[in-house]
C-alpha cells in the first residue's frame, strides 16, 4: 500500500490511460468522443504552458498563439505543398520553436510582467496580420480563381488541406477514432516530457532558483538560458498540438489567436492548479465537461469563465489540485503520519 | 509636404489616446504593482457611457465627456474591490492580479455585448460627441476640428494630472506610496484610498481615451482590447512606472504607427511598432526612459 501512495503518480497515470485507450471500445456517441479528444488536445497547450509557467516561471501570454501558429504552418504546408499532414506537423513543431525562441530572446532577460505584454502583444500582431490579409493570393487563383483567399485565408480561415488520414485507413465510419488515438499519443507524449523535464537537472535548476535565487545564481544556474530552453521545448509540442487541431478540424480560423480561446485555456490553466502536474489535465476535463454540460447558454460562456477565473485567482490562486494536495496534508497531520522527508 | 501633415495628423491623435491611457496603467502599476487587463474593456464602456448620456438620456453634449469619466472612475474602484483589494497579499500578485482582471475584463465585455444584444441591435454607433467631418484644410489635407478638440482635451486633461500629482496633497500621497508604500504608510497615508484613488483616475483616463477612439472610429463593443494593447506597448517601452516616460513614449508610438499607416498601408501600424519596443527593449532591457535596476531580475 505505502507502495502505491510511493508511486501514486505512475499509479494514476496507468489507470487513466488503461481508461482512455478502452474508452471507444464502449460504445460511446461520436460528439462525446470528439469533445474528448478536443480535450486532450487542449489538455497538451495547458500542460505545456504550465511547464512554461508554473515550473519555468515564464508568465508568456503567447502559448495560444504557438498553438494557433503551429495551426496555421501544418494547414499552409498541406495546402499548398500538398504535403502529408504527417511530415508537417515536426516542421510546424520546429517552426513554433523558432518563434518562441524569437519571442524568448527579446523578453525573457525582463522581468515577468513585460512578458506577459509583450507575448500578449505578439500575439495580436499575428492576430491583426492574419485577419488583415485579403490581397488574393495567385497559389488560390488556380484553385478557385472566381473565390479567390489570401494565402493565409485572411478572415474566412483556410481549409482543404487534409487530415489525418485515417479515413483511408480505418473508412468513412470509424475515422474519429484514429484522430482520438492521435491526440491521446501527442497527450501522452506531452505529459511524459513534463515529466521527465521536472525530473531532469532543469528542473532542479528551476527549483534552486525558487528557494534560493542568489546562491543558485552564484553556483552558475543562469535563469535566463534555461528558460529559454523551456520555453522553446514546449513550444515544439504545442505548436504540434495545433498542427493536430488543424489535421482534425480540416479547418483553421482566425479565431484560433482570439482572446476567447485565451481565456478558455488560461481557465482550464488557472481552475485545475498552476505548477501542478495533474493540474492541466483536471482543468482541461473539468472544463470541457461544463462547456458540454452548458452547451445551451454559449452566450454567457465567456462571462461564466471570466468569472471563474476571477474567483480562482482570488480564494484559490492554486487551483483545485493545489486544493485537494492541502486537503491530504491536512489529513497526513490529523492521523499523524508526517511524510515532511 | 501632404504625407508630413497627414503623419503629424494622424500621429497626435493617436499620441493624444495613447497618452491618456498609458498613463492611467503607469499610475496604478506605480501605486501598486497592478496591471489591470480590464483597461481595455473600461474603455469601451467610457465611450458607451457618453452615448448613453448623449444619445438616450438626450442631455447636453458639454457635459458627456464628464459623465463618462465619472461612471468610468466608478467602474475602476468597483474592479480594486472585486479584484485586488482580496489579492493584494498574495505572494504573485503582480501575476495573479493579470489573470484575474483579464477575467475579470473577459466577463465584463461578454456582459457588454450580451447586454448590447438584448437591449439594441448591436450594431455600431456613431459617437455623439464627433463633430463628423467638419475640417479646415492644412496644405491641401482636410484637418477635422475633432482632432484639435481631442489634441486640446489630451493636453488638458494631462497639465490637470500633472498639477494634481504636483500641488496637492492627496497628490503627493500618491507618489509618495508609488516611492515607497511602507514608508508613506508609516507616515499617516491610508494607502488603500491612494489604491482606490489611482485605479479610478486610471479609469476616467481610459474612458475619456474610450470616447476619443469612438469619435473617429464608432461606439463598438470590442474596440477597447486593440487600444489597451497599445497602451500596453507604451508603458512597455517607457519603462513601466516612468509617468514623463509614458508621455514621450506615446507621442514616439503614435507618430511611428501614423507614419507606417500613411506611407505603407493600414494592417502594418501595430506591427511596426511591436518591432520597434521589441527591438529597443533589445537594446535597452529597461525600456528606453527605464533605470536599469527597476526592470532586471
Amino acid at each position: 500500500m505505502t507502495l502505491l501512495w510511493k508511486h501514486r503518480d505512475f499509479v494514476i497515470f496507468a489507470i487513466l490511460l488503461a481508461v482512455a485507450i478502452a474508452f471507444p471500445f464502449f460504445g460511446i456517441p461520436r460528439f462525446i468522443l470528439a469533445a474528448v479528444l478536443i480535450m486532450y488536445c487542449y489538455a497538451t497547450v495547458v500542460s505545456q504552458w504550465n511547464m512554461v509557467f508554473g515550473l519555468a516561471g515564464i508568465f508568456s501570454l503567447a502559448q495560444v498563439a504557438i498553438f494557433a501558429f503551429g495551426a496555421y504552418s501544418t494547414a499552409l504546408l498541406g495546402r499548398y505543398l500538398e504535403w502529408s499532414l504527417w511530415y508537417a506537423f515536426p516542421v510546424a513543431g520546429v517552426g513554433g520553436i523558432l518563434l518562441s525562441v524569437l519571442i524568448g530572446l527579446a523578453c525573457l532577460r525582463l522581468r515577468g510582467i513585460y512578458v506577459a505584454l509583450l507575448t500578449l502583444a505578439v500575439s495580436q500582431m499575428l492576430y491583426v496580420l492574419i485577419q488583415t490579409d485579403s490581397v488574393c493570393s495567385p497559389l488560390n487563383q488556380v484553385k478557385d480563381p472566381r473565390n479567390c483567399i489570401a494565402f493565409t485565408g485572411g478572415s474566412q480561415g483556410l481549409g482543404d488541406f487534409g487530415s489525418f488520414g485515417w479515413r483511408a485507413v480505418l473508412g468513412g465510419r470509424n475515422w474519429m477514432t484514429g484522430d482520438y488515438y492521435s491526440m491521446l499519443g501527442l497527450l501522452v507524449v506531452g505529459l511524459i516530457v513534463t515529466y521527465l523535464i521536472t525530473q531532469s537537472r532543469m528542473g532542479l535548476a528551476f527549483r534552486a532558483l525558487r528557494d534560493n535565487e542568489e546562491l543558485a545564481r552564484s553556483r552558475g544556474i543562469s535563469q535566463y538560458k534555461y528558460q529559454l530552453l523551456v520555453f522553446a521545448l514546449s513550444a515544439f509540442l504545442t505548436s504540434i498540438a495545433g498542427g493536430f487541431y488543424a489535421a482534425h478540424f480540416g479547418a483553421v480560423g482566425i479565431n484560433l489567436f482570439g482572446f476567447p480561446l485565451l481565456l478558455f485555456l488560461i481557465s482550464m490553466l488557472v481552475v485545475g492548479g498552476i505548477g501542478r502536474f495533474w493540474g492541466p489535465l483536471l482543468g482541461a476535463a473539468l472544463l470541457m465537461s461544463a462547456d458540454e454540460v452548458f452547451k445551451e447558454f454559449s452566450d454567457l460562456r465567456n462571462i461564466g469563465l471570466g468569472v471563474v477565473v476571477l474567483l480562482f485567482m482570488i480564494l484559490l490562486p492554486e487551483g483545485l489540485a493545489g486544493g485537494i494536495e492541502k486537503v491530504f496534508r491536512l489529513l497526513q497531520r490529523l492521523t499523524g503520519r508526517s511524510r515532511t522527508a | 509636404m501632404d504625407f508630413f501633415v497627414q503623419i503629424i495628423v494622424s500621429g497626435l491623435t493617436f499620441s493624444a489616446m495613447y497618452a491618456l491611457a498609458a498613463v492611467g496603467l503607469v499610475l496604478v502599476w506605480g501605486a501598486f504593482n497592478m496591471l489591470n487587463m480590464a483597461h481595455g474593456i473600461i474603455m469601451t464602456l467610457g465611450a458607451y457611457f457618453a452615448l448613453l448620456w448623449a444619445e438616450f438620456f438626450g442631455l447636453p453634449l458639454i457635459f458627456a465627456a464628464p459623465f463618462a469619466m465619472l461612471c468610468g472612475g466608478l467602474v475602476g474602484a468597483m474592479v480594486y474591490f472585486v479584484s485586488a483589494h482580496w489579492m493584494i497579499k498574495q505572494r504573485n500578485f503582480e501575476t495573479t492580479i493579470i489573470i484575474a482582471t483579464f477575467g475579470l475584463g473577459m466577463a465584463m465585455e461578454a456582459g457588454l455585448l450580451k447586454l448590447l444584444t438584448e437591449l439594441f441591435h448591436s450594431s455600431p454607433y456613431a459617437q455623439p460627441l464627433s463633430m463628423g467631418a467638419k475640417s479646415f484644410i492644412v496644405a491641401t489635407v482636410p484637418v477635422s476640428y475633432q482632432r484639435l478638440i481631442i489634441w486640446g482635451a489630451a493636453l488638458f486633461l494631462i497639465l490637470i494630472l500633472a498639477a494634481f500629482l504636483k500641488r496637492t496633497t492627496f497628490g503627493r500621497a500618491i507618489r509618495a506610496v508609488a516611492q515607497d508604500s511602507d514608508a508613506a504608510r508609516l507616515m499617516g497615508v491610508r494607502v488603500r484610498n491612494v489604491y482606490i484613488a489611482v485605479l479610478a483616475l486610471a479609469s476616467a483616463l481610459a474612458g475619456v481615451s474610450g470616447i476619443m477612439l469612438s469619435s473617429v472610429k464608432d461606439v463598438h463593443p470590442l474596440m477597447g482590447g486593440a487600444l489597451m494593447l497599445k497602451a500596453f506597448i507604451v508603458i512597455v517601452l517607457a519603462g513601466l512606472g516612468n509617468l514623463t516616460g509614458a508621455l514621450y513614449a506615446a507621442l514616439l508610438i503614435g507618430m511611428v504607427e501614423a507614419t507606417v499607416k500613411v506611407l505603407i498601408a493600414d494592417q502594418y501600424g501595430f506591427t511596426a511598432i511591436l518591432i520597434l519596443v521589441i527591438l529597443a527593449l533589445i537594446w535597452k532591457p529597461a525600456g528606453i526612459f527605464g533605470r536599469s535596476t527597476v526592470a532586471r531580475q
